[in-house]
């Protein structure tokens, strides 16, 4: 009796599996063309009878067997009667599969609408940036921020950025480079985003403003990149230790403590989003788009040709 | 003279069109060029309607479906006047058994093999109360309980229901014998000849039965159409079925004088379209010949059978004697759904089969196969290499099971 009740069991499974593939597979395709809509209107009639513990009526699970079969047999007969023979065993496997790929996908999604990134704080490759495009982005109305370089230079660059995001760490490099070679005939404006998924990054921000204010900035920046995981941990504690380090005087603690910067960088941060920033770090070099460390190096050599051809 | 396969192929436009192998001529046949032409002639160059209007048009189309009629009549030797155009076979078995006289007589007698066309508007008139039901019993291979033919038709049986060739295994009905004790018991006899027109020829005066119901889609002809076929004084004693206009001879708000049969039960506008195509579907089944496409099937029968039983783990349901069958086997194979063999049939080699209990469910149970079969018919256009190429596409999907 057991064994019956897991065969009907499995072979309930194994329609409803065969239908629930098929459903969101018919159902993108119907968005093109009306011949897969009834398809669609039978694969969901499937699933509904399936998850209602009725038989499914509509015999669509055995056409795509019996197809799915019959284009094994054409490549290779033995290969398909070992399919064909197993079936049940290799649908539970693609529902796994399904359910799994269906389950990361939502996970990725909601990670992707909290944190801009479908991988979460950790951040990294994520699919869903296709969705977004540096043509959508505009550049900033203002120059409020940290800023270095020639004031009345021609060519601007701003920079959106995170201390405590690991690609704008690794465009560091190619920032302090660009800042070196460029110092006169650039007017450089940092504008911080702290972005919410890094734990901390709104009190790194708000460090380093307090630290521009007791004119140790580019050191206290370069100490934040490198504490990047110690201030990610540790918060409060590794951010003031970190002002100790540097011998920066104590009007910094109080700066911090009371938030001095908070309302400077909220302002910063509200003008990214207005500007469609969903990376960090973005740059805008007289107001053209650059998104990523990868792209530092065009960053440069748009100052390069702005220079050149003025 | 035998008939040519390789050559009647050519009159069939679908089989031009299509790499098909079409092993599903009980559920319907392809259509010859000659009965597509007549309907189309029809309409591109008549396209009245009969029996009303004086004008050129309704002429022609009068004339058209008049002799169509005729040529139909002739094709199964009844009088023209005997030949009723319906829908389909269901219409014409249904036309019947509804309009039945059971004030006398309330018992309906048939078999558990028949077509749910038969069995359900029996059901019905037992359900509503208007007659009664009783079953001649059948063994599992199909054949019939013979005591049982004259032990359940009786003196209080008003009609007699039975096919000529079942569409579950081709085999024929002793219909015979089941006219002769339903006569000498009183009872009227309806055929379903739907599978029995066809594929043999049925001389309706010669067998005697006083209703034949057949289609005009299972020869050849066009869907929509079909006949029946009642001796004239059965007709008469038949109630109205679907009335309308031209079923009547005059009407007054208080009475209705009726025209005689055929017209008193063609309600409506017909469907001349499809009777002028059934009229050239049995001019050309008629030039072939009936008995050579019997012949022809029987050996195309025998070929399939083989076919079928050199598979492993192949279950073929009635009789094992091709003699007794026309060419339509029904079949199983052992661990194989029949859908999915049906399907897999098509994918792998476009061999065009019916799966499941073919519209004839008591019939399944009877002959075992309650969860369904799967089933090929053939018919006049099918060749022995589509045999060989039905058998090697078997082999391969047994070995699935």
């Amino acid at each position: 009796m057991k064994g019956l009740r897991f065969l009907i069991g499995t072979a309930h499974l194994i329609c409803m599996v065969l239908c629930l593939l098929a459903l969101p597979v018919f159902l993108f395709l119907s968005i093109f063309s009306a011949k897969y809509r009834p398809l669609a209107r039978r694969a969901l009639n499937c699933v509904v009878k399936k998850v209602t513990l009725r038989p499914c009526e509509t015999g669509l699970n055995e056409e795509l067997k019996a197809a799915s079969i019959a284009g094994l047999m054409k490549l290779h007969a033995p290969t398909a009667a070992f399919v064909n023979r197993h079936f049940e065993a290799f649908s539970l496997f693609f529902t796994l599969i399904f359910i799994a790929s269906f389950l990361i996908t939502a996970q990725g999604l909601y990670n992707f609408v909290l944190y801009g990134n479908c991988n979460g704080p950790e951040g990294g490759f994520c699919i869903y940036n296709g969705l977004q495009n540096k043509a959508f982005l505009k550049a900033p109305g203002s120059l409020d921020g940290i800023t270095a370089g020639n004031a009345s230079a021609k060519v601007v660059v701003i920079e959106f950025g995170c201390y405590s995001c690991p690609y704008t760490k690794q465009a560091e490099e190619g920032v302090q480079r660009m800042l070196a070679r460029y110092k006169d005939s650039v007017y450089f404006v940092f504008k911080p985003f702290p972005l919410p998924s890094h734990p901390y990054s709104m009190e790194a921000a708000i460090a380093a403003s307090c630290a521009n204010e007791q004119g140790k900035y580019w050191e206290y920046r370069a100490a934040l990149f490198a504490a990047q995981k110690d201030v990610e941990e540790r918060g409060d504690v590794a951010v003031l230790e970190l002002a100790r380090s540097l011998n920066i005087s104590s009007q910094f603690d109080l700066c911090y403590a009371q938030k001095k910067f908070a309302s400077f960088i909220q302002q910063t941060q509200k003008e990214g989003q207005e500007c469609g920033i969903y990376g960090t770090p973005t740059f805008f070099v007289n107001g053209k788009p650059f998104v990523g460390p990868a792209e530092v190096d065009e960053v440069e050599a748009e100052v390069q040709k702005l220079l050149g051809s003025s | 003279m035998a008939l040519d396969a390789e050559k009647i192929r050519n009159d069939f436009p679908v089989l031009q069109s299509q790499p098909v192998i079409y092993f599903d001529s009980a559920c319907t046949t392809l259509k010859p060029r000659a009965v597509i032409d007549a309907e189309r002639n029809y309409y591109e160059e008549v396209s009245g309607c009969a029996g009303r209007s004086a004008h050129r048009l309704a002429k022609k189309t009068d004339e058209l479906f008049t002799t169509s009629r005729e040529r139909i009549a002739k094709f199964i030797n009844a009088k023209s006047d005997e030949v009723i155009f319906t829908k389909n076979t269901t219409e014409a078995l249904n036309l019947v058994i509804r309009s039945f006289n059971y004030s006398s007589r309330r018992k309906i007698v048939t078999t558990p093999l028949e077509h749910h066309s038969a069995l359900l508007p029996i059901m019905e008139q037992k359900r509503r109360g208007i007659a009664d039901m009783a079953l001649i019993k059948t063994n599992e291979d199909g054949t019939f309980d013979e005591f049982s033919i004259s032990q359940t038709i009786d003196r209080n049986t008003a009609l007699v229901v039975v096919h000529h060739t079942t569409n579950t295994t081709g085999m024929r009905a002793p219909i015979e014998k089941i006219i002769k004790v339903a006569h000498d018991a009183g009872a009227a006899v309806l055929i379903d000849a739907a599978q029995g027109v066809p594929h043999s020829k049925v001389d309706f005066r010669k067998l005697g039965a006083d209703f034949l119901a057949f289609s005009g889609h299972k020869m050849c002809g066009p869907t929509g159409i079909g006949c029946l076929v009642g001796k004239s004084e059965q007709l008469e004693k038949l109630d109205t079925f679907i009335v309308g206009g031209e079923t009547i001879e005059t009407v007054k708000l208080t009475w209705v004088k009726w025209k005689k049969a055929p017209k008193r039960f063609e309600g409506g506008i017909q469907n001349y379209a499809g009777a002028i195509g059934l009229g050239a579907a049995c001019d050309y089944l008629a030039k072939i010949g009936m008995q050579n496409i019997e012949e022809h099937e029987k050996k195309m029968g025998k070929k399939l059978m083989d076919a079928i039983n050199s598979i492993p783990g192949s279950t073929i349901y009635g009789t094992r004697d091709a003699g007794k069958r026309s060419s339509l086997v029904s079949f199983n194979l052992k661990g194989v759904p029949h859908h999915q063999v049906a399907l897999m049939a098509d994918s792998l080699s476009a061999i065009a089969l019916r799966s499941g209990t073919f519209c004839a469910q008591p019939a399944a149970d009877s002959l075992g196969f309650s969860q369904g079969a799967v089933r090929a018919s053939l018919y006049l256009y099918n060749m022995e290499k589509e045999i060989e190429t039905f058998e090697e596409t078997l082999e391969k999907i047994a070995k699935l099971g």
